[in-house]
């Protein structure tokens, strides 16, 4: 008797149980293709464009052959301009980001206060996106490749202050707390136990920002922050559909070369 | 009788109220010496206020009463650079080795040394190698010298917990403060440790005050056994003269006497 007053109160049996997760799984269902309808509607999609559309894609695309590799050599100091907003941009991140990081650990922070601050720098570094800090930065500096470094440089901060003081966080303490037994100076204590334990991934996550770096770079010529993405914008307002094929030739190599390069190297370090 | 390295006076130490409860109270008059030369252990079941008694002697704590002597120097009052001095008289190895695992093992000795190289170069992460040789005769002395450019990080737990007693007896400490040090190694391992303790002590001379959850180990190795119970010692004698039953009561008698101390 008592077990299925149990039973109809609190407790409810393995099929009913069962009953109630299909369902929610339902339920769920259900709410991902509302979801999905009303994003579309939104969008406007309508795949039959995309048929109607195809003849002028083709119309494009024989405009666009031969890529035109006559005008290539004017290609290469934008690429190389590419490149380095990319290294510029994150070598001064990682500057910038690895003491900040440090005051932004709550293990390693000096006071609650300057924590607080250096988390919310951070957060501010990231939320906003790096091309709208590029063109903060063309307003402020004029156009050229400076303002698309600079926008990279403080994304950058955000992304890798996060990521590095996260990775503090995580450290094991007790080298920490054995040098700072030695007598060993603050600053000695983080040069010694700090740095040598989290240097690699470190290294690693500054690589993969560099390759992601060189993509943001390309984006951020549109704005006119230099660069061959500049180049790009250029050639499709002038219509030269076979400069534009080079460029983007010229575009998947720089960015898959970098992709490769610094996935080896982040390989090498772990 | 030489004059004593250590001299704990009274000590005391509640830690702070969290909510309701009005703190922990757990150090109640401690008292003990350390002289050098010995080995002296501390038993005492979980609780009873010996990893507290001697993070309070390393200046780890500050103890709220009483009194912590190193060599004749009151300890507790002090702070900043005069405390970070006095400390590097003790040298402290704790439960696990904490080496940095991604640096050689000569290079986590060399780092014992760092409190008395105080240069920029070394502020930055440079290595003091003009200390090199003695750094390779305190890894000689733990029988590591061999594994000196390895990876602290492929050795195993006896090796790593001897690197951190070459580590430091690098410091050149006149004595060594040892948290639970055989807690996570096996037996063999624990024994080597104790062994290489007790040469520290009677062939270097330093005074060693350990912490062991082992009381068979203390018997075999200590010159002096310290029993603890409801942050006080209660008993001090040489391991011959321990009877079972004492060792026996501080683990079993601490509920109630713990209730009766708070």
């Amino acid at each position: 008797m008592s077990a299925i007053a149990e039973d109809n109160g609190r407790r409810l049996s393995p099929h009913r149980q069962d009953k109630r997760r299909s369902a929610l799984s339902f339920v769920v269902i259900f709410a991902g293709i509302a979801l999905f309808l009303q994003a579309a509607f939104v969008v406007h999609a309508r795949p039959q464009d995309l048929i109607t559309g195809a003849h002028g894609i083709a119309d494009i695309l024989s405009r666009a052959w031969p890529p035109d590799f006559a005008s290539l050599p004017d290609a290469l100091w934008p690429a190389l301009e590419t490149v380095d907003i990319a290294i510029f941009g994150t070598a001064v991140a990682v500057i910038v980001a690895v003491p900040l990081a440090l005051v932004a650990a709550r293990n390693t922070t000096p006071a609650r206060p300057i924590y607080v601050l250096a988390r919310m720098a951070i957060a501010l570094a990231r939320v906003v996106p790096d091309l709208v800090w590029a063109l903060i930065f063309v307003t402020a500096v004029g156009l050229g490749p400076f303002p698309g470094a600079l926008a990279i440089a403080i994304h950058s901060i955000g992304m890798m202050g996060r990521l590095f003081a996260e990775l503090i966080e995580d450290m094991d303490m007790g080298p920490v707390e054995a040098l700072t037994m030695t007598g060993a100076s603050r600053l000695a204590v983080f040069s010694h136990a700090v740095i040598p334990s989290v240097l690699p991934s470190l290294a690693g996550i500054t690589l993969y920002r560099l390759d992601e770096n060189i993509r943001a770079s390309l984006v951020l010529g549109f704005v006119g922050a230099g660069g061959i993405g500049f180049q790009l914008l250029t050639a499709m307002n002038l219509f030269q559909y076979r400069t534009v094929a080079m460029l983007l030739v010229a575009t998947f190599v720089i960015v898959v070369s970098a992709e490769r390069l610094s996935a080896a190297l982040r390989q090498r370090i772990a | 009788m030489s004059t004593p390295l250590i001299e704990v006076a009274d000590l005391a130490m509640r830690f702070p109220a969290r909510g309701r409860d009005d703190g922990h109270l757990a150090l109640n008059g401690a008292t003990m010496t350390l002289a050098p030369g010995e080995l002296v252990v501390v038993l005492g079941a979980n609780g009873c206020g010996k990893s507290t008694m001697l993070r309070c002697i390393a200046g780890m704590l500050r103890p709220t009463g009483g009194e912590v002597r190193v060599e004749g120097q009151a300890i507790s009052g002090l702070s900043g650079r005069t405390l970070t001095e006095a400390r590097m008289a003790l040298g402290m190895i704790f439960q696990s080795a904490h080496l940095v695992k991604r640096r050689s093992v000569v290079a986590n000795v060399l780092a014992g040394t760092l409190g008395r190289h105080r240069s920029l170069g070394i502020a930055l992460g440079k290595l003091p190698h003009q200390e090199t040789p003695h750094a390779m005769a305190c890894l000689d002395e733990v029988g590591l010298a061999h594994f000196a450019p390895q990876r602290a990080g492929t050795l195993s737990g006896g090796q790593a917990q001897r690197v951190s007693v070459a580590r430091a007896l690098a410091q050149r400490p006149r004595a060594l403060l040892a948290d639970e040090p055989v807690a996570s190694l096996d037996p063999d391992a624990a024994e080597e440790l104790m062994t290489l303790l007790r040469r520290v002590a009677h062939q270097d001379g330093l005074g060693v005050l350990c912490v062991l959850h082992q009381p068979e180990l203390a018997r075999r190795f200590a010159d002096r056994i310290l029993g603890m119970q409801a942050g006080r010692i209660i008993f001090n004698h040489e391991p011959r003269h321990v009877r079972d039953n004492e060792v026996s009561a501080l683990y079993v008698k601490r509920d109630a006497s713990q209730r009766l101390a708070a």
